[in-house]
């Protein structure tokens, strides 16, 4: 089922062995994201989620394979994409206002002070964090944290985002609030949104398609389309049928070991 | 059943202002002490307070003042400024790049060992009994403390608040100013201020030793030629001076760091 336009990002067979210790994070991952999809990827913790991230992002050099965003190999962090992490308290710049971190990504793109305001206030508006722009990150609190690196990182203006487990660190209520965020910031702004999490039920929720991780050294296990459509509800979507009966698939999969076909990706 | 709420323990005797004045007290009556004895014993070691506190507004708001207390300061400010600007910028380097470092850290270990005072006679037969000489020293001295903390604050900034500056295409040269920098404040400042004690104590010394003016010349001078009130006005006018840098320097401190303390408090 394609719900995206074509393909935006590229992953193919990548590989990332660890330079330090000479182990392999990731054996053969090979995966890809349409424009405009929301794609998750699921897994046990510790299976190398955040490496995979980097390494998507450029961050880190792969040792094999390739990924390729719009048809350019990523050697570098490209500007089409942005990378938030999952502790905000280590990402956002204490030192800056609220303001002034979601004016960091614009210093290098040259607007006029008119131009850079407005950004800055659109940004804001699009994550609910108008009026606090002359708060400092740790006076608020960890959703509104987040949602201040969210802010910052659509202020780039990138084509994707890479999400690294980034509700993992906020209680289960303001999980679901910034849930509901990151679709409407799909839909409002077609930002490709591509989010590592280790929570089945919320890759289901969000997601257009699910790829399953298996333990380091990783590879896909299998890809789930997810057909519940658009316009999703958290007390709605979460108790349709087909809702549970995926993610009680996709949870059955993750328990069991490793299958003995490595570096395959089957599709569903 | 008895009553078993006992009175709410108070952590500290009375009101802000009757601590105060007790402390004021308690140094008032050292002075009465000091004063009691001096006339009764008669030593001409220890003269009354009423003795050293004329002689210090008559020596002090004099040209003497002019003549050596002033060289005496301006001496110290060089060294420590030199000593900051060197250390900071070594400090944030070495910190920063781990190669640096470990090329830099034998002879930096070895040097930092030295007491400053024991590089005196060394400045002495190379630069003279000059101010270069002893500026030379101060600068020694102030420099180890604050390339130390400058350093370990480099080296201890979040990986991830650097791989969001890559992110969005920030360049080495300025993310060290725009991220490393301002991250590594706290420990700066916590260097600059051991470098201010450190500073002071080598004017004095390096006056007793090498010089024809300045407050430690000064104090030593009048040791020899057993002009005991003087002695102790020069002491008294140190301690006056160095408490006046030291609520300078933490005046600077609240502002710069006004985002550090205000983290620190909510993280409580």
């Amino acid at each position: 089922m394609n719900h995206g336009g074509d393909a935006l990002l590229d992953v193919s067979h990548l590989q990332k062995r660890y330079t330090s210790s000479g182990t392999l994070a990731i054996e053969d991952v090979t995966l890809d994201v349409r424009r405009a999809e929301f794609v998750s990827i699921v897994g046990p913790s510790g299976c190398g989620k955040t490496t995979l991230l980097k390494t998507i992002c450029g961050l880190l050099h792969p040792t094999g394979g390739s990924v390729v965003l719009d048809g350019k190999l990523v050697t570098s962090p490209p500007p089409e994409m942005v990378l938030v992490f999952q502790d905000y308290g280590r990402s956002l710049f204490p030192w800056l206002t609220v303001e002034g971190n979601v004016a960091f990504p614009l210093k290098k793109k040259n607007l006029s002070r008119a131009d850079k305001a407005r950004a800055i206030a659109e940004s804001l508006r699009a994550v609910n964090l108008e009026g606090f722009a002359k708060h400092y990150p740790w006076q608020l609190s960890g959703g509104m944290q987040q949602r201040v690196a969210i802010a910052r990182a659509v202020a780039f203006s990138p084509e994707i985002l890479l999400l690294d487990e980034p509700f993992a660190s906020v209680d289960a209520l303001t999980r679901a609030e910034l849930e509901d965020l990151t679709l409407s910031l799909r839909d409002a702004l077609g930002i490709t949104m591509l989010l590592v999490t280790h929570d089945i039920d919320e890759a289901v929720y969000l997601s257009d398609r699910v790829f399953v991780l298996s333990p380091p050294p990783s590879v896909v296990v299998r890809s789930f389309d997810v057909p519940l459509g658009r316009g999703r509800d958290q007390e709605r979507t979460r108790s349709e049928p087909v809702f549970l009966e995926l993610r009680n698939e996709i949870h059955h999969l993750i328990g069991r070991p490793r299958p003995e076909a490595a570096g395959a990706a089957l599709s569903s | 059943m008895r009553d078993a709420s006992l009175p709410a323990k108070r952590l500290y005797w009375g009101t802000r202002a009757q601590r105060n004045a007790l402390g004021i007290g308690v140094a008032l009556l050292l002075l009465v002490l000091w004063e009691t004895v001096a006339r009764v014993k008669g030593s001409v070691y220890l003269p009354p307070v009423t003795t050293v506190a004329k002689t210090f507004f008559q020596e002090w708001f004099s040209a003497q003042f002019r003549d050596q207390a002033i060289p005496s300061l301006y001496r110290m400010l060089a060294g420590y400024a030199a000593a900051s600007v060197l250390g900071v910028t070594l400090g944030v380097l070495i910190g920063a790049y781990r190669r640096l470092f470990r090329l830099l850290d034998p002879i930096l270990q070895f040097l930092r060992a030295i007491p400053p005072s024991a590089i005196i006679p060394v400045g002495i037969l190379l630069i003279g009994i000059g101010d270069a000489m002893k500026i030379v020293v101060i600068t020694f001295g102030a420099f180890w403390p604050i390339l130390i903390n400058a350093a370990d604050g480099a080296r201890n900034v979040p990986s991830e608040r650097l791989d969001t500056a890559r992110i969005f295409g920030v360049g080495a040269a300025d993310q060290l100013l725009s991220v490393t920098l301002p991250s590594a404040m706290p420990g700066i400042f916590a260097g600059l201020r051991t470098g201010l004690s450190i500073a002071f104590i080598m004017i004095v010394v390096s006056e007793m030793i090498g010089s024809t003016n300045g407050l430690g010349y000064y104090i030593l001078q009048s040791q020899r030629t057993f002009a005991i009130p003087e002695m102790y006005a020069g002491i008294v006018l140190l301690a006056i001076l160095g408490y006046c840098l030291n609520a300078g320097f933490l005046a600077v401190e609240h502002r710069v760091l006004a985002w550090h303390h205000g983290q620190s408090a909510r993280a409580v």
